[in-house]
């Protein structure tokens, strides 16, 4: 399937076509916007994939500790920010939300770590499923190693777990994706 | 008849920034438009999410892209958009264009590179031609690069080296990382001549620009100290300071009108908030890059030119070229190493400065037929740190890795040695099937048709790129490393692109003549890549910077000499 396919023709069945069930679960009413593009629950359970993709370590950094929640949230609300992209990780949450609730009865934020890694596997298994974890880690990994203007790897925590010299001059604030060249 | 502008320079990077700088110092007034921002020294930082990651230096491609048309597999082709692939296409769009973000590997063609079809003879299925215009003619502008836009290297006396009319470059090598004396013995324990490749990289301060600094971010990022060659540090700063240049930065080139009679009118231009605007010029000189000055003239129709300026033969676009090739890697491990020595070979900032042009030319394996072949220049791996931790989340077997295996994997990457590279440069053989069209759907965000490209290519390319990978891979292994592996496809690199408009004496098969002015048109020029017929097998920006000062010194000519005396 074409890159641009993926992103637009996704469904539940595509992204886990053993989970998939005709019944749809109700989505409920939203809580109130926590993020610029992600909504509380999105936010919780987005923050409980990333954590798993890359998780905190007593001696290595995790998603936790370089805000790569926040991160993706800023980079999701990126005017210019593909738009195919966006929806694809947004719509990506809600079908792993819904599998969460059908096979475990309870939300992905709420699972625990070897039932995560059993469902995860499972999405995996569809090209779908894997194109969204393999977004979400790349995402996870900006907020790892970008400079901390853009909002992860605080005090640039995720440059000395790899001993990586990010070079000099750093950006400053005016400057960074999104100020620079802004007529 | 009184004009706006002696001349109008469209596009600022490697073909219109010696254009600019040429007439502006003569005495000429010169506008230069450039479809995006101007950045300066202190506008670039080693950021890679604005380099490397979103469209910081360029469009995004929600508002402007390309359409690839590549093999079906079943003889037919299978356009695609880049927005659609996420396979962008724009190089710097910005002051100084691309030139902003090269390597700047710096070799001159050689003389049998001007006359490819007259060394060789003609290949089958494809259209090689010679240059109308010898390396004789193009020394002394080679030779002005060196100085103008600062070249530093040194000569050492091999087979290959070309004339030159200077005995050595203007400027030192820039310092090198110990790992070059590997290469070098590696090479000569293998009987190859170890090259120092040329550098487009100031390693002296000099020109009002500071020299390197050595901070391991060079290719795809804007030099903050003004040492890398660009267009816009080199040759634009200097033509502003003559009061002569007016660059209009974010000023996208939409048409070159024409008249009832087909003289050309004025340029028409579009402002970021889409305002039209109109200027004119004595002269108009194209440089967009080579698939966006076919782009231009396609869409410059005019009620004598029904088809595209200069494209009343149907050529313009045609004979698009790339730079064919490839490139392999292997890891240098440091378990095992000699802590000393790790030492060394951590050393980040300095540069590998190494290239073999044994098999420039080589004799068939089977024939024993002299052929051309192409260059190696080996380089480490990028120090983008985002980029090298992506890769590693698809394990050998293609699958995706998460969790604490990923990041094992990742910190394993970067503790566990250098990654050392090979490029591999030879001859895109011009086809039928390699052109630019304008694309009869997709628009760009100010309507316009986007430029539409097909990708053909000959399959003696690769069988040359797999010969000489063949090469590189066996100085890796020489040298010790492990892991070696290396690829050669059909794939075009979208940042070395020529062709398009070529240069020659028959107006029926070239877009220009010898002067790379168009046929049939007293002042219009293309001084970009476009004219290309053939590219030698290095990076073209050294050539595309001569032969825009050799033309804008035909310009010169035109305009009747040096003016000075009347600014």
């Amino acid at each position: 399937m074409k890159r641009r396919a993926f992103l637009k023709a996704g469904s539940l069945a595509a992204f886990s076509p053993a989970l998939a069930s005709a019944h749809a679960a109700g989505t409920g009413a939203e809580r109130p916007l926590s993020g610029r593009a992600l909504k509380r629950t999105q936010w919780s359970i987005i923050e409980a994939v990333q954590d798993h993709l890359l998780p905190s370590e007593s001696d290595a950094p995790g998603s936790r500790d370089v805000n790569a929640t926040a991160y993706l949230d800023r980079t999701l609300a990126d005017p210019k920010f593909d738009p195919d992209v966006k929806g694809f990780i947004l719509k990506g949450i809600g079908w792993l939300e819904e599998i969460s609730q059908q096979e475990e009865g309870q939300s992905f934020a709420e699972v625990e770590p070897a039932k995560r890694e059993d469902l995860l596997r499972r999405i995996a298994d569809s090209g779908v499923g894997e194109r969204w974890l393999s977004t979400l880690i790349t995402y996870c990994l900006e907020a790892m190693l970008a400079d901390p203007l853009y909002g992860g790897n605080p005090g640039g925590v995720g440059w000395k777990w790899l001993e990586h010299d990010p070079g000099k001059p750093r950006p400053t604030p005016d400057k960074i994706y999104g100020r620079l060249g802004k007529a | 008849m009184n004009r706006d502008f002696d001349v109008c320079v469209i596009g600022s990077g490697a073909g219109g920034g010696p254009v600019a700088l040429t007439l502006a110092e003569a005495g000429y007034s010169v506008v230069v438009l450039e479809k995006g921002p101007w950045f300066r020294e202190q506008d670039f930082f080693k950021d890679e999410i604005a380099c490397c990651r979103r469209s910081t230096y360029t469009p995004n491609l929600l508002d402007e892209r390309h359409v690839l048309e590549r093999p079906d597999g079943d003889g037919g082709w299978q356009a695609e958009s880049t927005f659609d692939s996420g396979w962008d296409w724009w190089n710097g769009n910005c002051v100084g264009g691309a030139t902003n973000f090269m390597s700047g590997f710096f070799h001159r063609m050689k003389p049998d590179d001007f006359r490819l079809l007259s060394a060789f003879g003609p290949v089958a299925g494809a259209n090689i031609a010679d240059w109308p215009i010898s390396y004789d003619e193009m020394e002394p502008w080679y030779d002005l690069v060196e100085r103008r836009v600062g070249v530093s290297g040194k000569i050492v006396d091999h087979p290959r080296q070309e004339p030159r009319s200077s005995a050595g470059f203007p400027y030192p090598p820039t310092v090198e990382h110990p790992i070059s004396g590997w290469i070098d013995r590696a090479c000569r324990d293998l009987g190859y001549i170890p090259l120092p490749a040329p550098r487009a990289i100031l390693s002296l301060p000099a020109m009002g620009r500071d020299a390197c600094l050595y901070t391991n971010y060079c290719g795809s990022y804007g030099c903050s100290t003004g040492a890398k060659g660009s267009a816009r540090a080199a040759l634009l700063d200097h033509a502003v300071r003559t009061g002569r240049c007016e660059i209009r930065a974010r000023c996208m080139a939409s048409r070159i009108l024409s008249d009832a009679r087909g003289n050309l009118e004025a340029l028409e231009y579009l402002e970021t908030n889409g305002t039209r605007r109109r200027l004119d010029a004595k002269i108009y000189v194209v440089a967009c890059q080579a698939i966006e000055t076919a782009r231009l003239l396609l869409m410059s129709t005019g009620p004598k030119y029904p088809d595209g300026l200069a494209n009343k033969n149907g050529q313009v676009g045609r004979n698009l070229i790339f730079s064919a090739g490839g490139s392999g890697a292997g890891d240098i491990v440091y378990p095992g190493l000699d802590p000393k020595l790790v030492d060394l070979l951590d050393v980040r900032g300095l540069f590998v400065n190494r290239a073999l042009q044994d098999w420039y030319f080589y004799p068939d394996p089977k024939t024993g037929q002299r052929r051309k072949g192409g260059t190696v220049e080996f380089l480490f791996r990028h120090a983008n740190a985002i980029s090298r931790a992506v890769a590693q989340k698809w394990d050998s077997s293609g699958d995706l890795v998460w969790g604490k295996p990923l990041k094992d994997r990742i910190k394993s990457y970067f503790a566990s040695g250098r990654h050392l590279r090979f490029e591999v440069f030879n001859d895109w053989t011009p086809v039928d099937d390699c052109f630019v069209s304008l694309d009869p759907v997709e628009k760009d965000k100010w309507g316009m048709p986007v430029a539409r490209i097909r990708l053909g290519y000959h399959p003696r390319d690769l069988e040359v790129g797999r010969f000489l990978a063949r090469k590189g891979a066996e100085v890796l292994e020489r040298l010790g490393a492990e892991n070696v592996s290396w690829s050669v496809s059909g794939s075009p690199p979208p940042n070395l692109v020529a062709g398009g408009c070529r240069f020659g004496t028959d107006p029926k098969t070239s877009v220009l003549d010898p002067d790379c002015r168009a046929h049939g048109l007293e002042n219009l020029y293309v001084t970009d890549g476009s004219c290309m017929p053939t590219g030698g097998s290095v990076p073209y920006t050294w050539t595309i910077y001569a032969n825009a000062f050799r033309v804008a010194h035909r310009i010169l000519d035109a305009l009747g000499g040096a003016a000075c005396a009347r600014s």
